[in-house]
């Protein structure tokens, strides 16, 4: 009796007690264009809502990601020979003789695999601090006849879908990478500001708060704002001065903030260290001066940023900040113990704190790239690479 | 560069392609000669038993196996290289269909003593 059913449905629904056979399928090859992807279910409904892509440089390995995360791609080898049954279509070559066959159409050679990983958020920083928005570009910004002044100059510029397509990491994890880079849109690019020209204006937003009996805890955006403009700032950057040194006052879209004493005073132990090592007493008197009236600097707000190292009596202190390290585990590492052989936990923790590798936790990063040390029972221990 | 992976169907309506898993390698007799499209491989039985067994005769030898479920599904991906006259060579991706099932053979030929089944 003739079949009347082909196809992958045949195999999948073939009954108790019945049989079909398989052939090799008319168009049998190599078909190297079919690939095999496994997804678990979630990574299904993402991709049948077409939500997931592909991204990468030609020279990169593609990585594949959804809305929030990103994944590497393997090629996993079966030794096993999996035949490849597409369903039956109606004008197809299998439906011969009003008898539907069930074809192989390929040998798949194995399948491909996701692992999730961390975002490539280094090249951003990259690509973002090569050219950051300076004071230069703000007299250009302000006199209309300059327009092109960035094309002109051949510096490169990345608007979001150019760093979509140049990034390896998903629209959530870029969008996150960008806010701890506290980078701003200026024109449709994505710029980091010069923290000489962010200093200019943080130093008015504070002139301004003592002129106008301004509460650091209570600064309302819109006057903020318009007293910067007032200034000959362009508002975005007086919006966006507030979004790197303050934080919203409750969500509610009230337009109120709060001065961060951390972020400010963080910003002026910077600017009185720059390149420097610092003996600790004369950095701490300097930074006090700079310190705005109402704020108290305390060391401990420094942590993650800067170092100190006691030689003989003297203690120096210089920067050393967590954002300009690698943000993948292994040269993370490596460049923390070229700087400093050996840690004690209460100084490499500020150093660690902002890694998410998945899979891993802490103490599994540590196990993998640290080597640990006691001294002594009662000293702390001490980790030293591996 | 950013390559969507495109459906053209829902999940619901995706077309579910199947897969036969066999430990070894098929081959054509030596005397055969000329192209194996359209060839017969071998009878896929389903067995009336109380089991979910399954047969694979292949020339003279019978294969013992079960369908299994993935734990993680398949999708069947096409890899279509395109060249635009606006956007220039773009590969795009398409799901052309998804396996939750394969019938696998693991265990080794059991050769048939007499040939008819």
């Amino acid at each position: 009796m003739a079949e009347r059913i082909g196809g992958a449905e045949a195999v999948i629904d073939l009954k108790p007690g019945s049989s079909i056979p398989i052939s090799y399928h008319p168009s049998f090859g190599p078909h190297d264009d079919l690939l095999l992807l496994e997804a678990d279910d979630t990574l299904v409904s993402d991709i049948f809502s077409q939500r997931v892509t592909l991204r990468g440089l030609p020279d990169e390995d593609a990585v594949l990601c959804t809305k929030s995360k990103t994944f590497a791609i393997k090629f996993v080898g079966n030794s096993n020979s999996m035949f490849l049954i597409p369903p039956s279509s109606s004008d197809d070559d299998t439906n011969i003789n009003n008898r539907q066959l069930v074809s192989v159409l390929k040998i798949s050679p194995g399948n491909m695999e996701l692992v999730e990983v961390s975002p490539r958020l280094d090249k951003l920083k990259q690509l973002l601090l090569a050219n950051p928005f300076g004071a230069a570009e703000v007299d250009a910004m302000m006199d209309d006849n300059d327009d092109d002044n960035n094309e002109k100059k051949g510096v490169k510029l990345y608007t979001w879908t150019d760093l979509v397509n140049t990034v390896q990491a998903s629209d959530e994890e870029l969008s996150v990478g960008l806010q701890s880079l506290s980078a701003v849109e200026i024109d449709g690019y994505w710029r980091v500001i010069d923290e000489n020209y962010l200093d200019v204006i943080l130093r008015m937003l504070l002139h301004n708060c003592v002129l106008n009996y301004w509460s650091f805890d209570d600064l309302d955006e819109d006057e903020v704002v318009s007293a910067l403009v007032a200034d000959e700032f362009p508002s975005k950057l007086a919006s966006h001065c507030l979004r790197v040194f303050a934080s919203r006052v409750n969500s509610s879209g009230t337009g109120k903030w709060k001065l961060e004493p951390r972020l400010v005073c963080l910003h002026f132990a910077r600017l009185v260290l720059r390149d420097e090592k610092m003996r600790l007493e004369s950095f701490m008197e300097e930074w006090k001066k700079k310190i705005p009236d109402g704020m108290e600097g305390r060391f401990e707000m420094l942590e993650g940023e800067v170092l100190t190292e006691t030689i003989g009596i003297e203690t120096r202190v210089y920067t050393f900040s967590v954002r300009s390290l690698p943000s993948t585990p292994a040269e993370r590492f490596s460049i923390l113990f070229k700087h400093r052989s050996k840690w004690e936990w209460k100084d490499l923790e500020p150093y660690l704190r902002d890694l998410h590798v998945p899979r891993l936790s802490m103490e599994g990063l540590l196990l993998k790239y640290t080597r640990r040390a006691q001294p002594k029972a009662d000293a702390p221990p001490v980790f030293s690479a591996r | 560069m950013e390559i969507r992976v495109k459906c053209r169907c829902g999940e619901d309506e995706c077309s579910e392609w199947a897969i036969v898993e066999l430990q070894g390698v098929v081959e054509t007799q030596a005397s055969f000669e000329g192209s194996i499209q359209n060839l017969e491989i071998g009878r896929l039985c389903h067995t009336e038993s109380s089991q979910e067994t399954y047969t694979f005769t292949v020339g003279y030898h019978e294969l013992i196996g079960s369908k299994v479920t993935l734990k993680k599904p398949l999708l069947v991906l096409k890899k279509l290289q395109l060249d635009d006259e606006v956007s220039g060579k773009t590969t795009e991706l398409e799901v052309v269909g998804i396996i939750r099932t394969k019938i696998l053979f693991k265990t080794r030929p059991k050769p048939l003593i007499s040939g008819t089944n």
